[in-house]
């Protein structure tokens, strides 16, 4: 693998109160790629995926020390300094969480909601970059003739496209995703996998999964949590 | 626990809700069976004709017209002068107090929220004496009785809004999050459009009970006869107050009838109330949440 780095992590440790998550964890993850971990329910793969966007600061009792570096235009950022926000942050890492969760709006404002938070006003820009955000996630085509009606009537599966729409909006380069596929069938479950592939040009991924198959379908690196250690695991290709 | 006890639990769960659906319509049918031959323009409007009086142009002596335009007053006022106090502290409440002020805080609005109307009410007329002494155009008036009612109603908006925030699930408080917004975003644009109906139930409860209370106005500046009132710092006829006047000093039965039908009419402005505020809330949720 020549991928230059992306996320550079060192000696990362994360508990909550006296339980320690993670382990001394040192982690490169390469750009463009598709990262997956794997592991039991309750380990701590989720609370990972937090630490790199630094939401687990609104978890109560719960501590980190260590590096994480991620290179944001070339140029690496220590994400936890002290004067970088975490709002800056959370626009150049998006995250996509396990049971799809638009809001309750239409679906042009779920996706365009990033862009208001993020100070846009400007109506028309706006709404060429939902459209771009939709077509990203493989939903435009569904959609487009609907976009003032509520999302919450939406199935699913295209909810969760949706969601993956809203964070690919601001076009951030790295999108964590927590299961996105658990609580889909299996046919909207390959949809969105075949969409992540496709991301891979424009982002570097990371995946929790708790399926084997889809994890050899789409990844390029495993790893399975255990123990607050990451291990590398074999990957099919 | 035994299938007995159970059956047993469930039958006592239906004569409770039975007994209680009797109590609210023997009362409301007793009132109406009372009552409702009195209601008619003459007891609303007494000798004036209706349009002149809702046009201000003269005065109602013999109707409870004026007593109507002071309940509907005091209760906008009052509801108006808790909502904003009372959200922002909710809020203070559930997203920023921590530890000990918190604990600290929410036992104060818990004895705030016991605190009996009468205690409110004498409460309002130290203000108002206070007031007095330094601007000698304040006396008891529209104007410190809703501030007082709005001391009594705080701790229910307080509470319920601090709830409705609290008991979202912790997914949805991250949604926002994820997605860059600051603290003070998730909570304009997500938290508090989601606890919407939490947070109206308890201004429902506040209307209710600043329509009906009769401890705090009487202290405060409700009278017998002021007509309309005609500015804030005026005194007023209310109809709680009227129906306790009328219905401790009554001169004839017909009096003590016109008191069941002021009650019907007080029953009929709280629905009227509470319909407009269910309005209210479906219209700020539609501007929150749906609009285009």
């Amino acid at each position: 693998m020549n991928d230059p780095i992306k996320i550079k992590i060192e000696h990362l440790f994360f508990r909550y109160g006296d339980r320690f998550v993670l382990r001394d964890v040192n982690l490169r993850i390469a750009e463009n790629t598709i990262t997956a971990i794997i592991g039991p329910s309750g380990i701590g793969k989720s609370t990972f995926l937090m630490t790199l966007n630094r939401l687990w600061e609104t978890i109560p009792g719960a501590k980190l020390q260590g590096r994480v570096e991620i290179k944001f235009q070339g140029q690496f950022q220590e994400i936890h300094d002290r004067d970088y926000p975490p709002t800056t942050l959370r626009r150049s890492v998006g995250m996509v969480f396990q049971t799809p969760n638009p809001l309750p709006m239409s679906i042009s404002r779920n996706v365009s909601f990033p862009l208001k938070l993020a100070g846009l006003r400007q109506k028309s820009a706006m709404a060429d970059r939902v459209e771009q955000a939709l077509k990203r996630a493989y939903l435009w085509d569904e959609v487009k003739d609907r976009l003032n009606e509520d999302a919450l009537l939406l199935s699913g599966g295209q909810q969760q496209r949706l969601c993956i729409a809203r964070a690919l909006i601001l076009e951030p380069e790295i999108l964590l995703l927590d299961e996105p596929t658990s609580s889909l069938d299996s046919k909207s479950g390959a949809v969105i996998e075949e969409l992540l592939v496709n991301l891979k040009g424009s982002c570097t991924l990371l995946i929790v999964s708790h399926y084997q198959d889809q994890v050899q379908r789409i990844a390029d690196t495993v790893f399975e949590l255990a123990e607050g250690k990451f291990i590398p695991m074999p990957v099919r290709k | 626990m035994s299938r007995w006890m159970e059956r047993t639990l469930i039958v006592f769960c239906w004569i409770c809700g039975l007994a209680l659906l009797a109590a609210i319509t023997a009362i409301i049918g007793y009132l109406l069976y009372k009552g409702m031959g009195t209601v008619n323009l003459t007891l609303i409007f007494g000798d004036t004709s209706p349009v002149d009086a809702l046009l201000l142009r003269k005065h109602v002596f013999a109707g409870l017209f004026p007593a109507m335009v002071g309940t509907v007053a005091v209760v906008t006022l009052s509801v108006g002068f808790a909502i904003p106090v009372g959200i922002a502290s909710g809020i203070y409440m559930a997203e920023y107090a921590r530890g000990g002020v918190k604990t600290v805080l929410g036992f104060f609005f818990d004895i705030l929220a016991g605190v009996p109307s009468i205690v409110i009410g004498l409460f309002g007329f130290a203000l108002a004496i206070f007031l007095h002494k330094h601007f000698s155009s304040i006396y008891p008036s529209l104007f410190i009785s809703s501030l007082s009612l709005a001391v009594l109603v705080l701790p229910y908006i307080i509470r319920s809004t601090q709830f409705a925030l609290e008991n979202l699930p912790a997914a949805t408080k991250l949604i926002a999050v994820a997605l860059g917004a600051t603290k003070l975003q998730n909570i304009v644009y997500v938290l508090i459009p989601k606890s919407l109906s939490g947070i109206f139930s308890g201004v429902i409860l506040a209307t209710g009970r600043c329509a009906e209370d009769t401890a705090v106005i009487l202290l405060t500046g409700a009278v017998a006869f002021a007509g309309v009132p005609k500015s804030l710092f005026a005194q007023y006829e209310a109809l709680p107050f009227y129906i306790y006047y009328i219905s401790s000093q009554y001169a004839n039965q017909q009096e003590l009838l016109s008191g069941y039908g002021a009650s019907i009419i007080l029953l009929l402005i709280c629905a009227l109330l509470f319909f407009i505020a269910s309005m209210i809330r479906k219209g700020v949720t539609y501007q929150a949440l749906y609009r285009a």
